[in-house]
């Protein structure tokens, strides 16, 4: 075994202390955004995969193979080196002159747009498991087919979803981390920066990792006591994964 | 031949499923348990042969204590034949395969011993022609009768059945009860957890009625249908004998 | 636009490929070894063995994996004593991180063996050894399959984060030419697309043996 000596004051020393705080916010601010980009896209995408439109299900369909099957790093590249000159020229001039943060904006996007595509398919796999049985229940007592979905598939198909939506958003902060690679420095990326002056890069990440560890677990303890509110006496019970 | 002495059994959350039960069943003898659902029938069967573990009083069989930690319960239980009320064949092995896996694994038998055996099982319970297909095409009378023939395989001293039809469309009931009346005419020890009161009528020797995990009735079959005394189970035979 | 940056430089960008091609070969057959053992233990009624494999997988699936690379790399070297090189403990982080996520498939395959199954063998006179053998392992298995590709595919993806320590995997290798060459647009579609067919193929099997599964006999 190699000698080391471990320096755990880098954590809180001036200036990497606030550094930690700052990458800890970005962290949590920037899956948030993703996230609400990811549900309003994801159950657009859903919906049209749900419509009788032959073309609006093959859009929704292909959405969600394009990005499901090509990696979350190597969408933010293109979103971060080739988007852009995709763009107008002045259009992307203009960006480059006023937007002061650029790679958290593609990473908003890009992490935003790459978990839509699994919301989406959380969604609809709530969906498909509600037994056709429960329409023709519905539709026979009368409800028209919005009140069918209201008051009868979503509220069901919404708590087979919900653990599968948890481990989804759990994923999309995982995957903020990889931010870092076009210079946001949020958790992870200001492990390694921090490492990279001070060469304790294993004291920077052990600590990151407890973050992780404990946003998780709080996350986790919250969504299962919201499922447990909701769940419905008499059907099985889902774990999380 | 199964001696049960006064068991009691409770589950993990403390409700008591079984509640201080005794009976004797002599060799040959078919017992038929009757009861509403959750009076704990089921789990006093699988206490006989030790697939649930009960806290208070003996169970045994052939002499051997089912709950004695020095007892074998994997020789024990290659004694007694089990059949359940979802078949549990193994989905994924043929017809043949179900029937000669144990006898071949726990036996030692040869494929070839076992697969003749096997044959002439499929023989006596009428689907000899079923031999190399699934599970999964057979009907559930057909399952049902393959599940009897995998336990008969290891030429077991006592059978249990644990709701054999309930599982069954009624048009399917007739051909898994007729075999196993043929299996308590030929002599074989039979306890029967079932609402098939024609099949209690015909073959049965004595009837339990159990309720809230106690025997509520237990009397030789002609007077259980002539004399039963108890008001719950006059209620109970009522429902069911329409 | 210049699509000939590709065909210019194919060669080194296929060399990449092959390094993500070992790279996610030993993540998965060690992530799948190690996977087994701990869906083994998750199982267990015993202690000692429950608590300890739960809080791994626990406690890995809580990480990212970037993070993970980020840990083993500064990490490896202290433990065995002297700088092994990007690509060993780019190795150990992943199979150390894909184990986890294994673990819990190997748990559900075996978990979706029903009570009565293991009941209906041991009431033959089965030991607990020949009912997992003959009974509910090749169960378990059957109903893994599925879940087991998906996750190959994803492992196939992950490898590109290998990308932060420098090992020059195949994105690694696109991200140098486009330094050189300074054609983005052109070199990541190429990368998305190259991707996109080999994960696609890898998607469309796994949906395949889902529906053979569906459709085999229950």
């Amino acid at each position: 075994m190699l000698h080391y000596d471990f320096e755990w004051s880098v954590l809180w020393r001036y200036p990497y202390g606030g550094m930690f705080i700052q990458g800890i916010w970005t962290t949590v601010h920037l899956s948030l955004f993703s996230w609400m980009i990811a549900i309003l896209l994801g159950l657009t995408v859903c919906l049209c995969r749900m419509t009788p439109l032959r073309a609006a299900r093959f859009l929704g369909g292909a959405y969600v193979e394009l990005f499901r099957n090509i990696p979350l790093l190597v969408q933010l590249f293109f979103w971060y080196f080739a988007a852009p000159s995709l763009l107008p020229r002045e259009l992307e001039l203009w960006l480059y002159g006023n937007v002061k943060d650029l790679g958290y904006l593609v990473a908003v996007i890009a992490l935003g747009t790459y978990t839509a595509a699994r919301v989406s398919e959380a969604i609809r796999s709530g969906l498909l498991a509600v037994p056709r049985g429960q329409y023709r229940a519905a539709h026979s007592t009368g409800l028209s087919g919005g009140q069918t979905y209201r008051h009868v598939v979503l509220p069901y198909a919404l708590r087979i979803s919900w653990p599968l939506l948890t481990t989804e958003f759990l994923t999309c902060f995982k995957n903020s981390a990889l931010a870092m690679t076009i210079g946001v420095l949020e958790t992870t990326g200001t492990a390694a920066y921090v490492d990279s002056f001070t060469f304790h890069g294993l004291e920077t990440t052990t600590a990151a990792s407890c973050v992780y560890l404990a946003t998780s677990g709080a996350v986790i303890l919250t969504m299962s006591r919201i499922e447990k509110r909701m769940r419905i006496p008499g059907l099985i019970r889902r774990g999380y994964n | 031949m199964i001696q049960i002495r006064q068991v009691s059994l409770w589950y993990r959350d403390g409700r008591k499923v079984v509640d201080n039960v005794s009976a004797e069943i002599r060799r040959g003898q078919t017992v038929v348990i009757c009861g509403p659902s959750g009076s704990g029938k089921s789990s006093l069967l699988r206490c006989i042969n030790g697939l649930e573990r009960f806290q208070e009083g003996e169970i045994l069989v052939d002499g051997i204590s089912v709950s004695s930690p020095s007892t074998d319960l994997h020789a024990l239980r290659a004694e007694i034949g089990m059949v359940f009320q979802h078949f549990e064949l193994y989905p994924h092995m043929t017809v043949l395969d179900n029937i000669t896996l144990a006898p071949r694994k726990v036996r030692k038998k040869t494929r070839q011993e076992a697969e003749t055996k096997a044959m002439e099982l499929l023989n006596r319970v009428g689907i000899p022609d079923k031999a190399a297909v699934y599970p999964g095409e057979l009907s559930g009378g057909q399952q049902q009768r393959v599940a009897i023939a995998r336990s008969l395989a290891m030429e077991p001293k006592a059978m249990l059945f644990d709701e054999p039809t309930s599982a069954l469309d009624p048009e399917m009931i007739k051909e898994v009860l007729d075999v196993m009346v043929d299996l308590a005419r030929s002599g074989m020890t039979m306890v029967v957890v079932s609402h098939e009161m024609g099949f209690a009528r015909e073959v049965a020797d004595e009837v339990i009625f159990m309720d809230a995990g106690r025997f509520i009735e237990k009397k030789a079959t002609a007077s259980f249908f002539a004399s039963a005394e108890n008001p719950r189970t006059r209620e109970f035979l009522s429902r069911i004998l329409t | 636009m210049d699509w000939n940056v590709i065909a210019r430089n194919l060669g080194f960008m296929a060399g990449g490929l092959v390094l993500t091609f070992q790279l996610a070969a030993l993540a998965i057959g060690g992530g799948l070894l190690l996977g087994i053992l701990l869906g083994l233990c998750r199982v267990s009624s015993v202690s000692w063995i429950y608590y300890p494999s739960t809080a791994y997988v626990h406690f890995f699936r809580s990480q990212p994996l970037i993070l993970v690379i980020f840990w083993f790399y500064f990490l490896v070297p202290i433990l065995v004593g002297r700088p092994l090189g990007a690509f060993p403990s780019t190795v150990v982080a992943f199979i150390c991180f894909e184990a986890a996520y294994f673990a819990e498939i190997v748990r559900g395959g075996l978990q979706s063996v029903s009570r009565g199954q293991t009941m209906a063998a041991y009431a033959c006179g089965l030991r607990y050894s020949q009912v997992q053998l003959h009974v509910v392992i090749p169960q378990a298995l059957r109903n893994m399959v599925p879940a087991l590709t998906t996750q190959a595919v994803v492992i196939f993806q992950d490898t590109s984060l290998a990308y932060v320590i420098g090992l020059r995997e195949f994105l690694r290798r696109v991200n140098l030419v486009d330094t050189r060459e300074v054609r983005s647009v052109e070199l990541y579609c190429f990368a998305g697309l190259v991707y996109l067919v080999l994960c696609s193929m890898g998607s469309i099997l796994a949906r395949r043996l889902e529906q053979r599964r569906g459709a085999a006999p229950a």
